[in-house]
């Protein structure tokens, strides 16, 4: 022992023990930070941690003021603040990471389809907890958007907002070469979509500089144009891939066909000549936004975006035409979910959170970011300011009405355990098609392959 | 003098006591490494043999990640196409471009302090924001590259949109942090004895001359130096195909590096065994890359006393 004693009245610890006494202290703090919390009292307050994805710090303080109403409701549970994002770090491998530690966080916002995570052993199953909601019954959500939460029969989670898409289209393009503009007379077919997008589509030289509508491209919106089709990319009942399918290959073959009639074959040039999507991409202004392009797909959450709600021109939603093997319209949507990781020490208190946030969190949070409530108990006449003071309430709650009833047409998406993987690899072969490196056949074979062969991966590692 | 044993012994003591207190003042570094880095590196070996999701227990399967990379992954070879095209372009052009502005800051002119800070603040601003800066600058519509381009009458190019054009962009984005190559070679061109060059000069040698017989090889261990961390950086390029292109290296795969690969095996499909040996190969790449630079350096290194003459 290196306490000594230094005459009758001194006790002089030296330096050895005195490192000793702080690596001591240092490793009781270390596990008493890892050790796991003793078990509740009866009616003491809990602490459910939360974490989001990111969103930015507007977004984490109206969680935060959800949160504080909240506990107003439930006096025995007590939101701790929204941990917002994980810095520098990869939000779903810090995440990861602390389940793997056995210290995961109580609830959280999920930008990650949960059938990936829940696949992994990442999540817990809420089905138990579904069934003695007050706001997030099963019967209570659009059942396609809820299909995202589930593996293997249960279900992993809520889609607290599902934004939902639908064709927007310039009226007053439509109306200056005199085409009725009405929502009830947008194109039914996808062969009166095509007719309808040559009226308007102008190329000057090489640039095209006016477009009608761009045949599809993009990865996360293939399942809805397949469904239109009548065929799917993703068979969850069945855990099989189809993208391949013959529908698809012909979905992907009329694109092409449409790209060389009337955008000249050259996808690079259409790249080349502006910005065709619903969002701002690399600093460039929607095409759809400068009067551009005729029509376009887009989501609701553009009706929060001041320059669509401010917008100097008409602008008019309407539904997904029909392909020529499909038999019905259909839409598509884009969630946060809501999940509980596996490990969380608060389950039950937690779901009343997550519970709260699905009914009535989630109005406050589409006043401010306005991501479209998924619940059906969340009144319809909820509409955002700012649309309403662009255009005029009539218009506002025609529009969140025709969005909200997209939502209950929507085709099942984002239901897969390999789910991002798939989302590269079709947009691989979506890039290759639209680019002529290889054909519809052979491109959609190959991803076909690859993401069945993932698939199967993670069915065989017992999930 | 010589020591008594007993004084032997004491000094002997004293040097064990003084290494155990260098060995603790080292302690804290020794262990962050040990546990940060070395431990890391060491899992990274042993997950490459096995599937492993983070959440569940690693899964041995022996040689199967590595056998999948190279016979069934074509996204594997495409990556490793892409990093050495990548490497090869932006190597060579970096070490010239750094030199040539080293030997700019070299010369005694007015204000010289503040353009070797301007050239070094560059490599201070985050590549993140920096790749979105330089994607708007490529912009094949509204991008100010191309509006000089047509300025001088010559083509504009799709860039960061052509898979022909793409890698080239983001090796000229790579330049933009020349700054740092530049310092370096600007301390080594410091060093060069003044006399040496005044001689030379005495004797009827010229700028020309001059720099290719007493600068260039007196800078060969700086280029060795810059060459090395040059190649190094260039096969973890991430943050600018990862910005510019997203995890399937648009436009049709041209972006793609290996980086990118290991990147979205590990924390998009959530694949850390995969990834491991992706990241293992790409050790054993950058391992390989840099024996073979010292090796070839034998032939090309002047060191002071050496009676090659360049």
């Amino acid at each position: 022992m290196s306490i000594m004693p230094r005459g009758p009245a001194r006790t002089v610890i030296d330096r050895r023990a005195f490192l000793r006494l702080i690596g001591l202290a240092g490793g009781t703090a270390v596990l008493a930070a890892c050790g796991t919390s003793p078990p509740l009292e009866v009616g003491e307050r809990v602490t459910v941690s939360f974490w989001t994805p990111g969103g930015g710090g507007e977004f984490c303080a109206q969680l935060d003021a959800i949160a504080k109403d909240f506990q107003q409701h439930s006096p025995g549970i007590h939101i701790g603040p929204t941990q917002c994002g994980t810095g520098e770090q990869e939000f779903t491998e810090v995440l990861l990471a602390r389940i793997a530690a056995d210290n995961a966080p109580d609830a959280a916002i999920l930008w990650t389809s949960p059938a990936a995570l829940a696949a992994r052993g990442a999540l817990q199953p809420l089905d138990q907890l579904i069934q003695t909601a007050q706001y997030a019954l099963a019967e209570n959500w659009p059942p396609a958007v809820l299909a995202s939460c589930r593996f293997t029969g249960k279900n992993y989670g809520l889609p607290v907002t599902a934004g939902s898409c639908g064709l927007w289209y310039n009226r007053e393009m439509f109306e200056h070469k005199g085409i009725p503009a009405g929502r009830d007379n947008f194109p039914k077919t996808w062969e009166e979509l095509r007719r309808l997008s040559q009226e308007f589509t102008f190329w000057k030289g090489d640039r095209l500089e006016i477009a009608g509508f761009i045949p599809w491209h993009v990865a996360e919106e293939l399942p809805i144009w397949s469904a239109l089709n009548g065929a799917q990319l993703y068979d969850a009942a069945n855990r099989r891939y189809t993208i391949d399918a013959e529908r698809n290959v012909a979905m992907m073959a009329y694109a092409v066909d449409w790209l060389n009639q009337e955008y000249r074959g050259d996808f690079a040039q259409v790249l080349r000549s502006g910005n065709w999507e619903g969002y701002e991409l690399a600093g460039r202004k929607p095409a759809f936004m400068d009067g551009r392009q005729a029509m376009v797909l887009a989501y609701s959450w553009n009706v929060g975006d001041t320059a669509h709600a401010q917008s100097t021109f008409r602008w008019d939603v309407a539904r997904f035409p029909v392909g020529p093997s499909g038999h019905q319209t259909v839409a598509g949507y884009w969630p946060n979910w809501l999940v509980i990781p596996k490990g969380a020490r608060h389950v039950a208190q937690a779901f009343t959170w997550l519970d709260y946030l699905s009914g009535v969190g989630v109005q406050a949070w589409f006043r401010h970011f306005p991501d479209l409530p998924a619940n059906r108990l969340v009144p319809r006449d909820l509409l955002p300011a700012g649309l309403v003071a662009g255009k005029g309430e009539a218009f506002a709650q025609d529009i969140m009405t025709f969005f909200r009833d997209q939502l209950d047409i929507a085709t099942p998406m984002w239901d897969s355990p390999v789910q991002d993987f798939a989302t590269d690899q079709i947009r691989r072969a979506l890039e290759r098609i639209m680019h002529k490196v290889a054909t519809p056949k052979n491109a959609l074979a190959e991803a076909q392959k690859v993401c069945q062969g993932a698939l199967e991966k993670v069915f065989k590692s017992g999930a | 003098m010589p020591l008594m044993p007993g004084q032997r012994a004491d000094r002997g003591a004293l040097r064990r006591r003084e290494a155990r207190t260098g060995l603790l003042f080292v302690l804290p570094w020794l262990l962050s490494l040990l546990i940060f880095t070395a431990c890391p590196v060491l899992a990274a070996f042993y997950l490459s043999f096995t599937e492993y999701n983070v959440v569940q227990p690693p899964r041995w399967v022996g040689l199967q990640n590595y056998r999948t990379m190279l016979t069934a992954d074509p996204a594997f070879w495409i990556s490793v196409k892409n990093t050495a095209a990548y490497t090869l372009l932006a190597v060579p052009l970096g070490l010239v471009g750094s030199l040539a502005l080293a030997l700019l800051l070299n010369l005694r002119v007015r204000g010289l302090g503040v353009y070797r800070t301007l050239v070094y603040l560059p490599a201070l601003a985050p590549p993140v924001a920096s790749t979105i800066i330089f994607i708007c600058m490529f912009d094949s519509e509204g991008g100010l590259i191309n509006a000089a381009l047509r300025q001088v009458g010559l083509p504009a190019l799709g860039w960061l949109n052509d898979p022909t054009w793409s890698k080239p962009a983001l090796v000229l984005m790579s330049l933009w942090g020349l700054g740092a190559g530049a310092l370096i070679f600007l301390a080594g061109l410091q060093e060069i004895p003044q006399a040496l060059l005044e001689a030379a000069t005495m004797d009827g040698a010229g700028p020309w001359l001059r720099f290719r017989h007493i600068t260039l090889p007196l800078l060969t261990p700086v280029i060795l130096f810059n060459l090395v961390i040059g190649v190094i950086g260039s096969f973890h390029v991430f943050t600018p195909a990862l910005v510019s292109g997203g995890t399937t290296g648009k436009p049709l795969e041209s972006t793609l590096m290996l980086m990118v690969h290991i990147y979205r095996h590990a924390f998009r499909y959530f694949a850390m065994g995969y990834a491991s040996a992706l990241a293992v190969v790409l050790f054993l790449a950058v391992l390989m890359a840099t024996w073979a630079i010292f090796r070839s350096a034998r032939a090309w290194l002047y060191e002071v006393g050496d009676d090659r003459r360049g």
